[in-house]
């Protein structure tokens, strides 16, 4: 008690006086529902929330035996293998090319930030009609060049290509973005010493852009990745998971198991703490990863 | 001006363009298809420009679902999230970056340790906390939880440790207070940082779809990302005033975007402290 008091006087109560308005949001709405969802994957907890049962390990058993959830995780890393390296290089090629203020560049950064403006609500609705197979404008054009439209969606092969394409499509503005600002802040002398001495484009941005742009780089790539495996909404408002589980992501199954019939509340926690941990496992030595290359490059 | 033709910059600018078209043709293809007449949508070949120019979409979707009220809702909902957010999470940021405190480390990987949870997690416990104290279907209710975010506290704290120690350590020998130090140095030369959080902010939560719909069951709090969500989800036949919505519902962002841009571009740009 003394302890805790002298904490509270001493030199660190600045600190933790900046960080205690954040950190009792954080924990009253997401750090004790955390704990609670915990205990309610220990029972069969539906949505009509009559008193459960506790049944232990019960649920993570049956999410082993669950071959839809094998395949959703496979689904979800292969989302995720895709989406965040073509969207992070896509991003920063993108903004070495853009960083500069001349007039094309501040257009082409203005436009690719606007998907990003949109709710998957809106592109739902757009892709969907676009990629139809009988009145969508994509197929019709497929069907120009191959003679028979193809319902791109609907299609086992490229459905997930198709999703990770629009998820692309609709974040990659705000890395880009971001790491534009990030090359704005290394110092242009750099660049210039680097003319001087007869560097190529290609040099640079090898030598000079990327290694001083590593802590940006950390922060849209664990950001990045951390989205990429709640990936939710793309496959929501595109296909729900068909056609035949292709696209069934882990949060989308998740969300079928506990928000519909049978609504297994507690089959879902057990699942959303399965994946949580495989998320934390794989970020973590990312950011362990990641710090040391910045450490490094110091 | 020779050095505008070599092939570096010609892919460069190649590229560039392909991208923006398909940036672009979507939108063209949105805004074009609301002017168009039902049976022209759903027609074989789909025509990119309209036959027959048309509003009924426009005043269809508007009959059907109280626009006005989502907009409103979704304005003061996402604004107040974002506005109370920037603050919190700079206040946490700059804790984190430069004051020392005893468990810093373990506190801030806390913190990162809660963006790895997926939203679906916590949305039972929290559906049944916000219930318990009486906050569903409130304004309160849907602004205090997001009023602080894990991601934001990271991004803030990215930005306040780009900064040059010499700053504060002057204050500081000057006698200035902690507080003193971030209000009148550090906040102010945040501020970048600030605006970009907070149109980040404010751009998922207008947009956000699962927590508004969670949080409210009444149609008049629904915002426009939940009401448009309804509204296609009770099986309309015609995609018209679908289209109509989802334009609508992208508009009244787009429009801050094209007046608060140069702001956003400027603010974005010269966050950076060249030394």
């Amino acid at each position: 008690m003394k302890k805790g008091l002298a904490k509270w006087t001493g030199k660190d109560r600045v600190g933790y006086l900046f960080i205690f308005p954040g950190m009792l949001i954080l924990f009253v709405f997401t750090i004790i529902p955390l704990v609670v969802s915990f205990i309610i994957s220990l029972t069969n907890l539906d949505i009509f929330l009559a008193w459960p049962n506790m049944v232990g390990l019960e649920n993570f058993k049956r999410t082993m035996a669950d071959e839809r959830v094998l395949n959703a995780f496979k689904n979800t890393f292969y989302y995720v293998v895709l989406s965040v390296p073509i969207q992070l290089v896509a991003a920063l090629v993108l903004a070495y090319w853009l960083y500069k203020p001349t007039v094309f560049n501040k257009l082409c950064r203005s436009v690719f930030y606007v998907p990003v403006l949109c709710s998957f609500t809106a592109i739902g609705i757009l892709f969907n009609l676009m990629l139809n197979s009988t009145v969508g404008y994509i197929p019709f054009l497929i069907s120009k060049v191959s003679g028979e439209p193809v319902a791109l969606l609907a299609e086992e092969k490229y459905a997930m290509a198709v999703i990770i394409f629009i998820s692309i499509w609709k974040a990659f503005g705000k890395t880009l973005i971001i790491l534009v600002a990030g090359i704005n802040d290394i110092p242009g002398t750099y660049f210039d010493a680097s003319e001087v001495d007869g560097a190529t484009k290609l040099q640079q941005f090898f030598h000079i852009t990327v290694p001083n742009l590593l802590p940006t780089i950390n922060f849209t790539l664990l950001t990045t990745l951390i989205g990429a495996f709640q990936v939710f909404d793309a496959v929501y408002v595109t296909t729900g998971g068909g056609p035949r589980y292709t696209t069934e992501t882990m949060v989308q199954y998740i969300y079928l198991r506990g928000f519909s019939a049978p609504y297994e509340l507690g089959y879902a926690s057990a699942m959303c703490i399965e994946l949580f941990f495989v998320i934390a496992v794989i970020v973590l030595f990312f950011k362990g990863y990641m710090e040391r290359r910045i450490q490094n490059n110091m | 001006m020779k050095k505008y033709f070599k092939p570096y910059n010609i892919i460069r600018v190649l590229v560039c363009l392909i991208v923006l078209f398909l940036i672009v043709f979507p939108f063209l293809w949105l805004i074009l298809s609301t002017f168009k007449m039902q049976k022209d949508i759903i027609k074989w070949p789909p025509t990119l420009w309209p036959k027959r120019w048309t509003i009924q979409n426009y005043i269809k979707v508007w009959d059907r679902i109280p626009l006005a009220s989502y907009i409103k809702n979704t304005v003061i909902f996402a604004g107040a999230v974002s506005v109370c957010s920037a603050l919190v999470d700079s206040l946490a940021g700059y804790a984190f970056a430069r004051l020392q405190f005893k468990g810093r480390e373990v506190i801030f990987n806390i913190v990162l340790l809660t963006m790895l949870i997926p939203f679906q997690i916590v949305m039972i416990p929290l559906y049944l906390e916000l219930h318990n104290f009486g906050m569903l279907n409130t304004y309160l209710g849907l602004i205090i939880p997001r009023a602080a975010s894990a991601y934001g506290m990271f991004f803030m704290r990215s930005f306040y440790m780009g900064l040059p120690k010499s700053l504060e350590e002057a204050a500081r020998i000057d006698g200035m207070s902690e507080f003193g130090i971030f209000t009148k140095i550090m906040f102010p030369l945040c501020k970048p940082a600030f605006v970009t959080f907070f149109i980040f902010c404010l751009t998922s939560n207008w947009n956000d779809l699962i927590y508004p719909l969670m949080m409210t069951n009444s149609t008049k709090m629904r915002t426009l990302s939940a009401g448009l969500a309804m509204f296609v989800g009770e099986g309309v036949r015609e995609t018209g005033p679908a289209l109509a919505g989802a334009l609508i519902s992208i508009a009244p962002l787009l429009i801050l975007y094209c007046f608060a841009q140069e702001l956003f571009v400027e603010g974005i740009a010269v966050s950076g402290m060249k030394e």
